[in-house]
This record gives structure tokens, C-alpha cells and sequence, in this order.
């Protein structure tokens, strides 16, 4: 039973992280063009972890979903590498996704303040 | 020697080991597993290979001659393998179900995969959910009675290769995140999912206790079954510090993303193929890499001399071969046997002295003098006996932990530290000598006895039966049942003599040792040791009382009794009572006089001498 409780407070957990990392890297993204191991670098330096392993995974089903693009662009020391840009619908995506955000943030303040 | 293969890596070239190579095949592989029904597989697998073909390629720039292994292991580990993108974000949120119907018939395995012997600890520790390496330090603390139990269960237990074994994987880590001193309570916090401040109170009450009360804390009292409850001073008592000490030492630092993935330690499912993938990647993972080199490094001499043997002999043939290394690793097994039990055992002893030295630390207040020389019996307990203890322990965890290399700033420390124990050893050996240099000049002192001409004298004890039941070894009696101030040493010797009258005679001479000969004068003078005679029976007290004031300098006391001849004596000892008498023979040089006996034994004194009755 509390074996039950505990695997659905994981569940909720990497529920709340998966919805949030997919919200995180479209703010970096729509700051500028990036490549995918400095997204890994500016997260971390905001102390929240990915793995380059599943960053890439999302990258590609957020451009299959028509929310990012990439770019070829020519690099110094070897074949060309793929920076990533929102698209036009992307930018809309993250603009819903930040006024969410920012209930939902105002909203959990609040009910988790006036316990 | 190892083999170099050049292969072109998503449009580069890198010349890469041969192990190097195919551990990145197999991890391309895990991944094509992993990824097997992801939409846009092909992609996401293209892009990671660019990754790994770029930091392979950034490695070569800074100067690398080639991949191997430690780099390819590196990079898999920042881009992270299928294991540990499922704990990160759990995206294939069916496999949930499974992994419930699957853990309910989670079996006990021998793990082969992460072994340093038959694999017992870390399958118990897979079926648990714990990090093999705290069931290994439980293990190690618990040696004697669970060889037995190891060597059973290597043998009943199944091994994993009969079915993969999977389980939490969570380790401990430090977390420096979150650290005040090393990180060692956040670390524990987020193995078991508890808050920081619980585990940092749990640290810090018996320091607490430690500061105020000091000689109450009893160290691993469980030979006393009255002080059964003592046994929680034993797990937060300063022991606390030694553990956080060993601990900090021991524990590796969460640096990457997945250990500290690991150190929340996520669910992770236990049967699907990416399991299996993971386990056959992690079953060489670092530890055991690490402790396979070592072991390498230990015998490559050893394997150079064989070489060298094996030419000589080639001539012969390969049977004898065989049977001679068989020899070879048997006579090896058998003397790390020898060597690992002596060292066990001195290990052992060490810290039974380290426990005993720092119970009778208690008794400081009776027996040194403030100031330096109470600091270098300190020092000498810490640093003499419990830094080796500390820097052994230390160094057993880190080798079962399979680091490399020792850490050259531990052992400078350690080593320094213990030369300053050496340093507090002598000081305080000297000090204490010095202290217990010189002698008093006795003198004698006769008791009034009421009448003397009795016919017979029975010496007794007062009977003390409340406060010493049959315990044979209680370090500190006083400080339990309330007597603090006081210790009771029982530095009595009774002589019998032949009295040159009719009557008895009771002489008392007080001796103490002392710094000088005026400060033991002061010591012996202080001696208070009180007689009651009631007709033919005389009292004695149970000892000579040292108050805490006034410490404790080899006091005795020599009790003369003058018999008169034909008069009977019986000296009498009760059972159970803590305090022995010196009954023996009266053998000192300037003894010429008194004559041997027997407690208990009533005696006549006649002219020739003492004659039992």
C-alpha cells in the first residue's frame, strides 16, 4: 500500500519535471540560436540537471511537433553542426506555455504558502 | 600493448582502442534498444553520435593520442546511457505496470556483474534496494560471525547470469550541494528521502551530550546488561564523529548529472531490455573497472616474472603449466588469507583499545592533572589509537570501493596526525611518570582498639553488595550510581605479625606517590580510612576514597595486625564484593615479619608462627 504511494509520488514527480524541462529549453531556445550542449550548460548553471541523452530525444519530437528548427551552420574544427531556433508557431507555444507558467507559479505560491 | 583502429565517425576520423571501439558499439546499440519505438529514432540516434564524434574529436585537439576506454566511459557518462534517461524523465510512462507485477516476485541473486568475491553483497544489496557498498561496510563491521553466512549463501544463492538482476539503483553519494561541513548529511537526506535537519540533529545531539555531559556518555557498554540502554549513547554517541569522519573519506561527491540522479535514486524498471542493456554496461562500470586495474597493476610484476618463468620452460609440456599455476594462485589465496586475518585482527584489537582507552577517559579527572597533561592524554587517545583506526577502516572502504589510487593529501594528514600522536604518547607518558615519581615518608599510625586483650580478632569489609554485584569488569562504578565525586581504589594490605605483648595492636600507615616528595606527604595525608571495632569484630572500609579534588597517586594503605601469641585472627573477604584484598603472601624484601594466610581461614598465632585451625 505505501509501496503503491510512493511509486505515484515518482510518477507525479517526473511528471512535473517533463513538463517543465520541455518549458525550460523552449525559453532557452527562443533567447537566440543555441546548440544542444549549451542548453545542457545554461540548465545546469540554473541547477536543474539533464542529460544530454534525453535532451536530444525532446529536441526531436519538439521540431517534429513543428516548435523548433535547426540549422546547418559551418563549424571550424569539423562537419557542420545543428543549432536550433524556434519557429513562428514555437514562439506562440512559449508565450501560452509562459503565461501558464506563471498562474500555475502564482497559484502554487499561494496554496503552498497559506497552509 | 593495446590495438588502434581507425573508423570514420559521423564524418570523422578517429583513431580509437579496439575495447574503446566496442564498448561505443555497444552503447550505440543500448540506445537503438532504448529508442526502438521512439518516432524520429534515426535522428535523435544521428544526433548523439555527432555529440560523442565531437567530444571525441575536442579530446584528440587537446592532445590525446587516441580514444580508449576512460574517455569513451567519460562521454557516455555526460551524455548519460538508457538507464539513466529513464530515471531522469520517465517519459515511457507504461512501463510503470510492469515494473509493479515484476517487483513482487523479485527473487535473491548472487550479482555477477558487480562481484569482488562471489557477488553475495551486491545481490543482497539489489534486493534490498541499497548500495553495495553500505552492505559491504555493514558486512566488514560484522566479519566472524557472517564468514560462515557468506560462504553459505555464495553457494545456495543463485547466480545473476541464471536472470539478469535489476533493482533501484541509488547511491550513496556527499552531496555538496547542500553542504555545511562535506556534505555527508545532505547526502544520507537524499538516499533515504528524509529532511537535511533530521539527519543533521541526529549528528549533532551527542555532541551536544558530549560537551555538557561528558562522563556520562558510555562508550559500547554492551557487556553490561544494566546499562542496556546505553546502546543509543553507542549509536549517537562521539562514535557519530568517527562515522561522519569515515564517511566523508569514503564517500564519493555527486558531480555529474546522473550520480545525482542516482543519489535521489529513481525507480528503475526492472525487466525491459534496457535493463539488461544497462546491466551489461554497468556490470563493467566503474567499480569494477577500477578494481579489476588495480588488481591488474598488483600482478602485472608478478605476471612478468611467470612470463619470464613460462620461457624458461617452454620446452616442457603444458601440464605441468597448468598444476604449477594452480599452485601459484593457491599458495597466493592462502597467504592473503593469513595476511588479511592478522591484519583483521589487529585491526580489531586496535580498536578495542581505542574503546577501553577512551571509557577510562572518564576517570581523567582522578588521575591527571589539568591542563597539558590532560591534553596529551587526550591527544594520544585521538591521535595515537583512533587516527590509525580511522585512516585502516578508511583505506579497507576505499579499496572495496575500488578507487585507484589513494589519495596522497589523506595519507599525509593521517600520517601527520598520528606522529603527533606519537608526540602526545611520549609527552604523556613522561608526565605521568614524573607525576608518580616520588614516595611519602610513612608513618605509622596506631589504632585504639577498646579492649585489646579479646581472644580473637575477625577482620571484616563493610559490605557494599548494593553497589557491587558480580561484575567483573566495570571501568567506572562511581560514575553510574551516583557517586561521582568519588572513586574507591582498593590499595589494602593486611599484614599479620606477632604481637610482643598480651594484647592486639592495629598500626595503619598511609603511602602515596607523588611530583615530590611534600606534594605525596599531602596525598597520603589526605588518606581517610576509617576502623569499627565492635568487641572481637573489626570493620574495615571498602577502600580508600579519592575524592575528585584530589587525584589519584598510588595510594595504599598497609594495615599491620599484631597477634598475640595464642590468640586467634580470621580475616574475611564476602562474596561478591568488588574490592580484593592483597591475601596473597606477604613477600616484600623488607618484610621479615608478617607470615602468609588464607582468607577465610582462621588462625592461631603460636610461637613459631601462624597455624590454621
Amino acid at each position: 500500500m505505501l509501496k503503491a504511494k510512493i511509486m505515484d509520488v515518482q510518477n507525479t514527480q517526473s511528471q512535473m519535471r517533463k513538463g517543465v524541462l520541455e518549458f525550460c529549453i523552449l525559453s532557452i531556445i527562443q533567447k537566440g540560436e543555441v546548440y544542444p550542449s549549451d542548453i545542457v550548460e545554461q540548465m545546469k548553471a540554473a541547477n536543474l540537471h539533464i542529460l544530454e541523452g534525453t535532451l536530444y530525444p525532446l529536441l526531436t519530437r519538439l521540431k517534429n511537433a513543428g516548435l523548433l528548427n535547426y540549422r546547418w551552420v559551418e563549424s571550424l574544427s569539423g562537419p557542420p553542426r545543428k543549432y536550433f531556433v524556434l519557429t513562428e508557431e514555437g514562439n506562440k507555444a512559449y508565450e501560452v506555455l509562459l503565461k501558464t507558467w506563471n498562474d500555475m507559479a502564482g497559484a502554487v505560491q499561494l496554496l503552498t504558502q497559506n497552509k | 600493448m593495446k590495438k588502434v583502429i581507425n573508423i570514420n565517425f559521423q564524418g570523422r576520423i578517429l583513431p580509437i582502442e579496439e575495447h574503446a571501439y566496442e564498448l561505443l558499439k555497444e552503447y550505440i546499440i543500448s540506445l537503438q534498444v532504448y529508442f526502438a519505438n521512439e518516432e524520429g529514432k534515426d535522428e535523435i540516434i544521428n544526433d548523439i553520435e555527432c555529440r560523442v564524434a565531437e567530444l571525441c574529436d575536442e579530446r584528440l585537439k587537446k592532445g590525446a593520442v587516441c580514444i580508449n576506454e576512460s574517455t569513451i566511459n567519460l562521454i557516455i557518462d555526460s551524455i548519460g546511457r538508457p538507464a539513466d534517461f529513464e530515471a531522469q524523465d520517465g517519459f515511457e510512462q507504461t512501463n510503470t505496470a510492469s515494473t509493479n507485477s515484476s517487483s513482487t516476485h523479485k527473487r535473491l541473486y548472487r550479482d555477477e556483474q558487480n562481484k569482488i568475491l562471489g557477488g553475495v553483497c551486491s545481490g543482497v544489496a539489489n534486493y534490498f534496494g541499497l548500495d553495495p557498498l553500505l552492505v559491504r561496510i555493514l558486512w566488514i563491521f560484522l566479519l566472524g560471525v557472517n564468514v560462515l553466512g557468506y560462504l553459505i549463501l555464495w553457494v545456495a544463492v543463485p547466480s545473476s547470469s541464471v536472470k539478469e538482476v535489476g533493482g533501484l539503483r541509488k547511491r550513496l553519494f556527499r552531496d555538496t550541494d547542500n553542504k555545511i561541513l562535506g556534505g555527508v548529511c545532505a547526502g544520507i537526506s537524499k538516499y533515504f528521502g528524509i529532511s537535511v535537519m533530521i539527519v543533521r540533529v541526529l549528528f549533532l545531539i551527542p555532541f551536544i551530550r558530549f560537551i555538557f555531559h561528558f562522563r556520562h556518555i558510555h562508550f559500547f557498554q554492551f557487556w553490561d546488561n544494566i546499562d542496556f540502554p546505553n546502546f543509543i549513547d553507542f549509536t549517537f554517541s562521539p562514535g557519530a564523529l568517527f562515522v561522519y569522519i569515515v564517511l566523508w573519506l569514503v564517500l564519493p561527491e555527486a558531480k555529474s548529472s546522473a550520480d545525482k540522479l542516482e543519489m535521489v535514486g529513481e525507480k528503475v524498471d526492472l525487466n525491459s531490455i534496457k535493463n539488461t542493456i544497462q546491466n551489461d554496461m554497468e556490470g563493467f562500470g566503474k567499480r569494477a573497472k577500477a578494481w579489476g586495474s588495480e588488481m591488474y597493476n598488483n600482478k602485472k610484476e608478478e605476471r612478468r616474472e611467470k612470463r619470464n618463468a613460462r620461457r624458461n620452460k617452454q620446452s616442457e609440456n603444458g601440464r605441468s603449466h597448468i598444476i604449477g599455476r594452480l599452485i601459484v594462485i593457491s599458495i597466493k589465496v592462502f597467504v592473503y588469507f593469513i595476511v588479511g586475518i592478522v591484519g583483521l585482527s589487529l585491526l580489531v584489537a586496535l580498536f578495542g583499545i581505542g574503546i577501553a582507552a577512551t571509557s577510562v577517559l572518564s576517570l581523567k579527572g582522578f588521575i591527571l592533572e589539568e591542563g597539558i597533561q590532560s591534553i596529551s592524554a587526550i591527544g594520544t587517545i585521538l591521535f595515537f589509537i583512533w587516527v590509525p583506526v580511522i585512516a585502516i577502516v578508511t583505506a579497507i572502504i576505499r579499496r572495496l570501493a575500488g578507487y585507484k589510487k589513494s589519495n596522497k593529501w589523506i595519507r599525509a594528514s593521517f600520517v601527520s596526525l598520528w606522529i603527533l600522536g606519537w608526540f602526545c604518547l611520549f609527552y604523556f607518558i613522561s608526565s605521568l611518570g614524573n607525576s608518580f615519581s616520588k614516595h611519602n615518608q610513612p608513618t605509622e599510625q596506631t589504632i585504639q582498639l577498646f579492649n585489646p586483650s579479646i581472644n580473637s580478632l575477625s577482620v571484616n569489609m563493610i559490605s557494599n553488595s548494593k553497589y557491587y554485584e558480580n561484575q567483573s569488569f566495570h571501568l567506572s562504578p562511581f560514575d553510574q550510581y551516583g557517586n561521582e565525586d568519588t572513586l574507591f581504589i582498593n590499595n589494602l594490605r593486611i599484614r599479620i605479625v606477632q604481637s610482643k605483648t598480651d594484647s592486639f595492636q592495629v598500626t595503619i600507615a598511609k603511602l602515596s606517590n607523588g611530583k615530590s616528595i611534600q606534594e605525596a606527604n599531602e596525598f597520603a595525608s589526605k588518606i581517610n580510612f576509617n576502623l569499627v571495632q565492635v568487641d572481637s569484630l573489626l570493620y574495615l572500609d571498602r577502600g580508600i576514597a579519592i575524592h575528585k579534588n584530589n587525584k589519584f597517586r598510588n595510594q595504599h594503605i598497609i594495615l599491620t595486625i599484631a597477634v598475640p601469641i595464642g590468640k586467634h585472627i580470621k580475616i574475611n573477604e564476602q562474596k561478591g564484593n568488588n574490592i580484593n584484598l592483597n591475601f596473597a603472601t606477604w613477600d616484600e624484601p623488607w618484610d621479615k615479619e608478617s607470615y602468609p594466610y588464607e582468607k577465610n581461614k582462621e588462625y592461631k598465632m603460636e610461637l613459631k608462627g601462624l597455624v590454621p585451625m
